[in-house]
């Protein structure tokens, strides 16, 4: 008996080591292109304290939202969901500070602020890659028949309804949009736009978004039949996913300074020429979640 | 709900990390006086050489204030020879509390004092 149990847990922390790695491996695959990205670095020392605490208290609610849609752990109370999102936070952190330490961008001659401000922004995407990633530490079930369902999503079996699709579709914008945001080339794009340049741009942005979900016949499209509801309609669903793209990149453009002091033209052209990368995001995660029951039960 | 020794040293590693991270930016941010960029250059005479081009004059750059500055832009006037001549550096960001290596160059061994002046920077 006794050798029994101090087998199960050695196994359990095998599981928890393979959990630790995965949520490694998935907070780089995200995090690796801003880790990269000299604005990033920049930026840790241009924004305020106070903002890049507004971030990071963004970021946990949306880890908070990846970690519970993709959460294959159905019986999860809410204690547990903070738990796991309160890791996947940490091991973010972990993994951003090993990271900039080998790349050297944080080192002895570094001061403390703009390692921690470094650190701190870093980590962001990265814990979006970590809860992507799908960490269970906490799983009261964790045995092997759990982990073959590690894959699944909140879409399992009967779809995703219109808002959950929408909240996918932000989660998804923003994640995608990330990327671009603290760059110099939406600010550019949108300040030397020409206003006309800017009308041609929202509708071709609908087009390809709509064309990608319901037309292009992806794995994870769907069809053109309406549903019930009014956002269960072709055309309203790709309108709201596009005004939710708005807000993601106006919340973006935002939090990496470029709405400070800028004229309501400059901040309009930026957010709309983001807002083509960001809804692009928008689209492939409502692909990822699929269509709904008729998808589902077909694959 | 934790399983093994490895889960609470992960949730007590996060909790360490968030609760530093958080905390340090809270602090600094409530001590923050928003104090404008106070670049401060130290000139490392001991630590000059030469090269076949000149003389090159190490520096250390630091901020005193609470703001980065970007685009710092340094003049050193010294003379060399007899003849006053000026290095101009250009340091892309300098932000607050951290040092900035750099060098000045000269087309020889300055004679006497080095000075430097701040030609000017942009704010972020």
């Amino acid at each position: 008996m006794v050798s029994e149990a101090a087998e199960s847990r050695s196994e359990s922390v095998a599981t928890t080591v393979r959990d630790l790695v995965r949520a490694t491996g998935g907070g780089l695959l995200v995090g690796l292109p801003l880790l990269f990205t000299l604005e990033m670095w920049a930026h840790s020392f241009l924004l305020p304290s106070w903002k890049i605490v507004v971030l990071i208290g963004v970021a946990f609610v949306v880890v908070v939202g990846y970690t519970a849609v993709s959460g294959f752990r159905r019986e999860r109370s809410w204690i547990e969901l903070l738990i796991d999102s309160v890791e996947t936070m940490g091991i973010a952190a972990v993994v951003a500070t090993v990271a900039l330490l080998l790349l050297g961008r944080v080192g002895l001659e570094t001061g403390l602020r703009d390692a921690v401000g470094k650190i701190a922004l870093e980590m962001i995407p990265v814990a979006f890659g970590v809860s992507l990633a799908g960490t269970q530490f906490a799983s009261p079930d964790d045995d092997p028949e759990d982990a073959a369902d590690q894959g699944s999503t909140v879409a399992d079996g009967n779809g995703a309804g219109p808002f959950a699709r929408l909240f996918i579709a932000a989660g998804a914008a923003l994640l995608f949009a990330l990327n671009i945001a603290p760059t110099e080339e939406p600010m550019l794009l949108g300040v030397e736009a020409a206003w006309w340049l800017l009308l041609l741009v929202i509708p071709a942005t609908l087009a390809v978004t709509f064309a990608v979900v319901f037309y292009a016949d992806f794995r994870g499209g769907r069809s053109l039949e309406s549903g019930d509801g009014p956002l269960d309609r072709p055309l309203t669903e790709t309108l709201a996913a596009y005004a939710v793209s708005l807000l993601v990149s106006l919340l973006l453009l935002w939090s990496f300074g470029r709405t400070d002091g800028a004229s309501w033209s400059a901040i309009v052209g930026q957010t709309i020429m983001l807002a083509v990368v960001a809804s692009f995001g928008a689209a492939a995660g409502r692909l990822l979640i699929g269509g709904g029951g008729q998808q589902q039960e077909a694959s | 709900m934790r399983q093994n020794w490895l889960e609470w040293v992960v949730l007590g590693v996060s909790l360490a990390a968030i609760a530093g991270l958080v905390g340090f930016l809270v602090v600094d941010g409530l001590t923050d006086a928003g104090r404008p960029p106070k670049p401060v250059i130290t000139l490392q005479t001991d630590a000059a050489y030469g090269v076949s081009e000149g003389w090159i004059l190490p520096a250390m750059a630091t901020n005193e204030g609470d703001e980065a500055a970007e685009a710092l832009a340094l003049r050193a006037t010294a003379t060399v020879d007899g003849v006053e001549e000026e290095s101009e550096v250009t340091i892309d960001y300098l932000p607050a509390g951290t040092d900035v290596e750099f060098s000045f160059g000269f087309s020889g061994r300055p004679e006497g004092a080095v000075t430097v002046s701040i030609v000017g920077f942009r704010l972020p």
